[in-house]
């Protein structure tokens, strides 16, 4: 069948020899003893089905689902402990379940700072059912599951995807990880290779996202909850231990903190599996195995939670280093990165739709980028920044919301050359934020908002995410119907407002790079306050021509 | 909270599928013998075809997004070596604007509706796709039916896509999976079209000109050759009316003489060595001949190369694995990572390995690999196969969630299958199989078979064609 050469000969002759030796060896063969089936050629036939374009006959009938999505609705019931127990029924045969905790960097106050960073490398390891990672992977991979952790400022979030059927094991399994870890020893010294390694590679990546936010969330919330680190500090690394570990578990991990949310699940089986291994089965610590350190006197100023509103300070982090080029011809220079963040609202506030809007308006992105029409080309961040100035290699807007507070910033990154005239780029960007805002910019924003929201709901992690976050941070779903309405309502007064509100406040800035012509602190805050976003000291008006 | 959903949250999705370069869609548990009817959790596919021979395809789930799109039987394998990149080409000019709508107008009317228009080109097929509000999907349609027939092809466009393609030329070149994958196929398929690569020589990206691709376009756009798929908020119905008016008049493709045959590509067992010390970690891909995508072998292949498995150093070692050679790779610093594949297309496949190592460990990497092959045509347990089993399903299962994702597995399945298998009858295939099964794929493909090689990079320790290929049998003393 196929010109193999002589090649095909070669190998004749040595098959030849092979079965010649193998019948005189036979009687003391080392390896199986099962003989090779030799008769099977390329035109020998292996399965017994047809080809898949044709149906494999006498399969029983199927009967498909009718629902539509829009039928489902969010249930939530609370645990005699305080437990949140959230759920929604959704098609396929997969669902995700998964635990929310209020847990993070953010109530590391008294702590070492870096726990999270640890816990998140931890999690799924061993537990007092599981003797390691390994058969909790075993256990899920029976029922065609996966799982993660992933933690941000503020929450944790411990979650598996698994086949229906195996609700029961998924959920035992993160009773577990969150309520009964062993943490070992071995353990944690594996946690701190893992984070060792990854300070380092963070080092040598030219992707600086992960160390701006630390950079800009520090500055906007100097020494306090949300400006935490989230990265484990290097000399931290071999401070945290066990005993810490704990102390910060069995404060922290308690119900009232917690929501177990799913999707793709059956209520009434979520909540009594939750029953069984959350309420029933006792933390680790309550079984009093672990964090006996009450009396240690770490262990008391330890003891309690952190419950402290987030102040918004404003700030000035320059970090003077080499940023690592891209690999590859990508043309790319060595490029510096400037953050400029402004106090946002919290997702409670009124104006959080806005704010999103706001977000949604200003847009950006890379200079560079693939993909078809979509990606945002006619927000204001690409049309008056990216496509006007030749020297940015990128400009986008963010905004956190948290629960008591919010982060608004513009990313941007330039050669090193020009760093100077992207903090005025910027800070102009700003400030005009308020002016001209058209009909069809704000209509355009307020669509592609709506449809970013549902499109991201496609998917179920998300809307496990979605319920997850919000029953945990006010004990209710609001459905997505609610924000395209909201979001619908919205007037350009609304997002005027909003950014009114935002240039009251003080400036973040963080800089990373060649950063030494950033503008000072009291400049940028000036600039935010002229009408025209000037700079003190700026050479005139911006222009393409100098 | 919604904000939260802005930064597209990644929780799980995140689940690395390498392994499995071939899709098929969920499926419910089915007990192979039982007849009686059997739920699946999920609404039907449904098929029609319009006089104009253009096929379409939906499942409705009602959700408040959409996704529409294109799947045209067409791509770099129709093409010849003068206009080798041509399908490419066109891909990006349909963007660039229409006799209806300039490049503007168009961005603008996506952008406006919040919806993303997006595109493929690939050695079988060609694609256009667009996301989009559940009530925009008849704008949506429109618009694909727009960039498909009255593209505009300016002169200044295609002048200025020439650079363009150029730049993402050198961003393939750069990427260097891509470039042993493209080395592969001109090694396995040589002097047929599939061992062309899809973006074309240099040399033709310089010189293709409006003809080239308007010659294109009539051959290979038209009705005939064109699946609408839809997955979301799209009603079937509604979505047939949309075609029959907006591609219901369509003519074409047209034909010089006589319509052109799929001409069956040759495989020949060889390699090609680009050996280049300055780079640091050698690049190597070894594959057999497999099965085209209407194969049935190829869900055994599919087990198979789930079997061989993927790692990479960030994973770690651990019983988790469900290779050997996984094992082995963690447990002696065999490579920096590897993973199997199975490329499919209409009548030929290649099934096999990627890896990359560091220079001086090439060499045992491949004699564990091919001990592994070995294994597999002989002695691979129930045990194993099972749990491949069972991974596969999932793996495929787990990536059709969100509408883009299943409406590209309808589209494709359309295109290779001409309908789309219900899930328990993939489910009932993939139970269906033994570890005997497994060996005599393995005897079929595997044993004694002549592999292609490529390599890339510090390759002076990958072993010689004839010693590689002598590790295709086994001695057995």
């Amino acid at each position: 069948m196929l010109p193999q050469s002589s090649l095909t000969t070669v190998a004749f002759t040595n098959s030849a020899v092979r079965r010649k030796s193998v019948c005189f060896l036979k009687k003391c063969s080392f390896s199986s003893q099962k003989t090779i089936n030799n008769k099977i050629t390329r035109k020998s036939i292996v399965t017994p089905f047809p080809p898949l374009t044709q149906p494999v006959p006498n399969l029983p009938k199927a009967v498909y689902a009718t629902a539509k999505e829009e039928h489902q609705i969010t249930k939530v019931t609370v645990l005699s402990n305080g437990l949140k127990v959230a759920s929604e029924n959704r098609f396929g045969q997969f669902c995700t379940v998964g635990v929310l905790l209020d847990s993070g960097p953010r109530y590391e106050v008294a702590y070492p700072h870096g726990i999270s960073h640890f816990l998140e490398k931890l999690a799924f390891g061993s537990t007092t059912t599981y003797e390691n990672k390994d058969q909790i992977m075993l256990a899920l991979e029976k029922h065609g599951g996966i799982c993660d952790c992933q933690a941000s400022r503020d929450t944790f979030v411990y979650a598996a995807s698994a086949e229906r059927r195996g609700l029961d094991t998924v959920v035992q399994i993160l009773g577990d990880i969150v309520l009964r870890p062993q943490i070992t020893q071995e353990e944690i010294n594996a946690a701190r290779q893992m984070i060792k390694f990854e300070l380092e590679s963070l080092l040598t990546r030219p992707e600086q996202e992960p160390i701006l936010m630390d950079m800009i969330h520090a500055a906007a919330y100097r020494n306090n909850t949300l400006g935490l680190p989230k990265i484990c500090p290097k000399e931290n690394v071999d401070h945290i231990d066990r005993k810490i570990l704990f102390e910060y578990l069995k404060c922290h991990y308690t119900p009232h903190r917690m929501v177990v949310a799913g999707v793709g699940v059956e209520h009434e089986d979520l909540v009594s599996a939750v029953q069984k291994y959350f309420v029933e089965e006792k933390s680790i610590w309550e079984k009093g195995e672990e964090g006996q350190v009450q009396n240690d006197s770490v262990g008391k100023h330890l003891n309690i939670v952190d419950t402290s509103i987030a102040q918004y300070t404003g700030g000035y982090i320059l970090e003077e280093c080499n940023v690592p080029v891209y690999a590859g011809p990508s043309g790319l220079p060595e490029l510096s990165h400037v953050v400029i963040g402004l106090e946002g609202c919290s997702h409670q506030d009124s104006n959080f739709v806005a704010m999103c809007v706001l977000n949604m308006m200003m847009g950006g992105g890379n200079s560079f980028s693939a993909g078809g029409p979509g990606k945002g080309m006619y927000t204001r961040l690409y049309t008056n920044v990216l496509n006007r100035y030749h020297w940015l290699y990128s400009a986008t807007a963010y905004n956190h919301a948290y629960a008591d507070t919010g982060l608004f910033y513009i990313h941007a990154s330039c050669t090193p050359s020009h760093v100077r005239d992207m903090v005025e780029v910027i800070v102009h960007e700003m400030v005009t934020m308020t002016n001209n805002i058209t009909d069809n910019e704000l209509a355009r924003a307020k669509k592609q908002l709506q449809s970013m929201l549902l499109m991201n709901l496609e998917q179920r992690p998300v809307v496990f995410e979605d319920i997850g976050r919000q029953v945990l941070a006010t004990g209710s779903r609001k459905r997505p119907e609610y924000f395209i309405k909201a979001i619908d309502e919205i007037s350009k007064d609304d997002v005027k407002n909003v950014a009114r509100r935002l240039l009251k406040s003080p400036p973040s800035v963080a800089a990373r790079g060649e950063v030494r012509a950033v503008p000072t602190i009291r400049d940028i805050q000036t600039g935010l306050i002229d009408e025209q976003g000037r700079l003190p000291g700026s050479r005139g008006r911006l222009s393409l021509f100098r | 909270m919604a904000t939260r959903l802005l930064k597209v949250s990644s929780a799980l999705r995140a689940y690395s599928n390498n392994t499995s370069l071939v899709k098929v869609p969920k499926q419910w548990q089915s007990t192979s013998a039982s007849l009686k009817e059997i739920l699946l959790n999920q609404p039907p596919t449904q098929v029609t075809t319009l006089d104009c021979g253009m096929r379409i395809a939906t499942e409705d789930s009602g959700a408040p997004t959409a996704t529409v799109g294109l799947w045209i039987d067409a791509g770099s394998r129709f093409e010849t070596d003068e206009n080798n990149g041509v399908a490419h080409f066109m891909e990006h000019m349909a963007f660039k604007g229409t006799t209806k709508r300039s490049q503007t107008d168009l961005e603008l009317e996506i952008e406006n509706m919040g919806a993303h228009l997006n595109a493929y080109t690939s050695r079988e097929q060609t694609v256009f796709y667009a996301k989009c509000l559940a009530e925009d999907v008849p704008k949506a349609v429109e618009i694909l039916s727009d960039i498909i027939q009255n593209s505009k092809l300016g002169e200044n466009e295609i002048e200025r896509e020439r650079g363009v393609i150029l730049r993402e030329m050198q961003e393939v070149e750069t990427n260097l999976q891509e470039v042993v994958f493209d080395h592969l196929h001109a090694s396995a398929y040589q002097g047929t079209p599939l061992g062309r690569t899809i973006l074309g020589p240099t040399n033709n990206i310089k010189k293709i000109t409006r003809n080239d691709l308007v010659q294109y376009v009539k051959q290979y756009y038209g009705p005939p050759r064109f699946i609408l798929a839809g997955a979301g908020g799209v009603n079937h119905n509604a979505l047939v009316e949309l075609a029959e008016k907006h591609f219901g008049q369509m003519k074409g493709p047209v034909y010089d003489e006589i319509p052109p045959v799929l001409t069956p590509c040759r495989y020949t067992g060889s390699e090609i060595r680009v050996r280049d010390d300055s780079i640091p970690l050698a690049h190597v891909a070894i594959a057999i001949e497999g099965a085209g995508w209407a194969d049935p072998d190829n869900i055994p292949l599919m087990v198979a190369n789930t079997l061989m498995g993927a790692w990479d150093r960030s994973q770690g070692g651990g019983v988790n694995n469900i290779s050997y050679l996984a094992e082995a790779s963690a447990h002696d610093g065999l490579c920096h990572s590897y993973q199997s594949f199975n490329t499919c297309y209409q009548d030929t496949g290649l099934w096999g390995v990627y890896f990359v190592s560091d220079p001086m460990e090439i060499e045992w990497f491949i004699h564990n690999l091919q001990r592994e092959w070995m294994r597999l045509c002989t002695s691979v347990t129930e045990k194993e196969v099972e749990r491949a089993k069972n991974i596969l399903k999932t793996n495929m299962l787990l990536q059709l969630d969100g509408t883009t994702a299943i409406c590209e597995d309808i589209g494709r399945q359309m295109l290779c299958y001409n309908r789309r298998i219900p899930l328990h009858e993939f489910e009932a295939r993939i139970n269906s199989i033994t570890a005997s099964n497994i060996h005599d794929i393995g005897m079929k493909y595997i044993y004694d078979q002549c592999p292609v090689i490529a390599g890339v990079g510090p390759v002076e320790n990958l072993p010689d064609y004839n010693t590689i290929r002598a590790g295709m049998y086994r001695l057995r003393l």
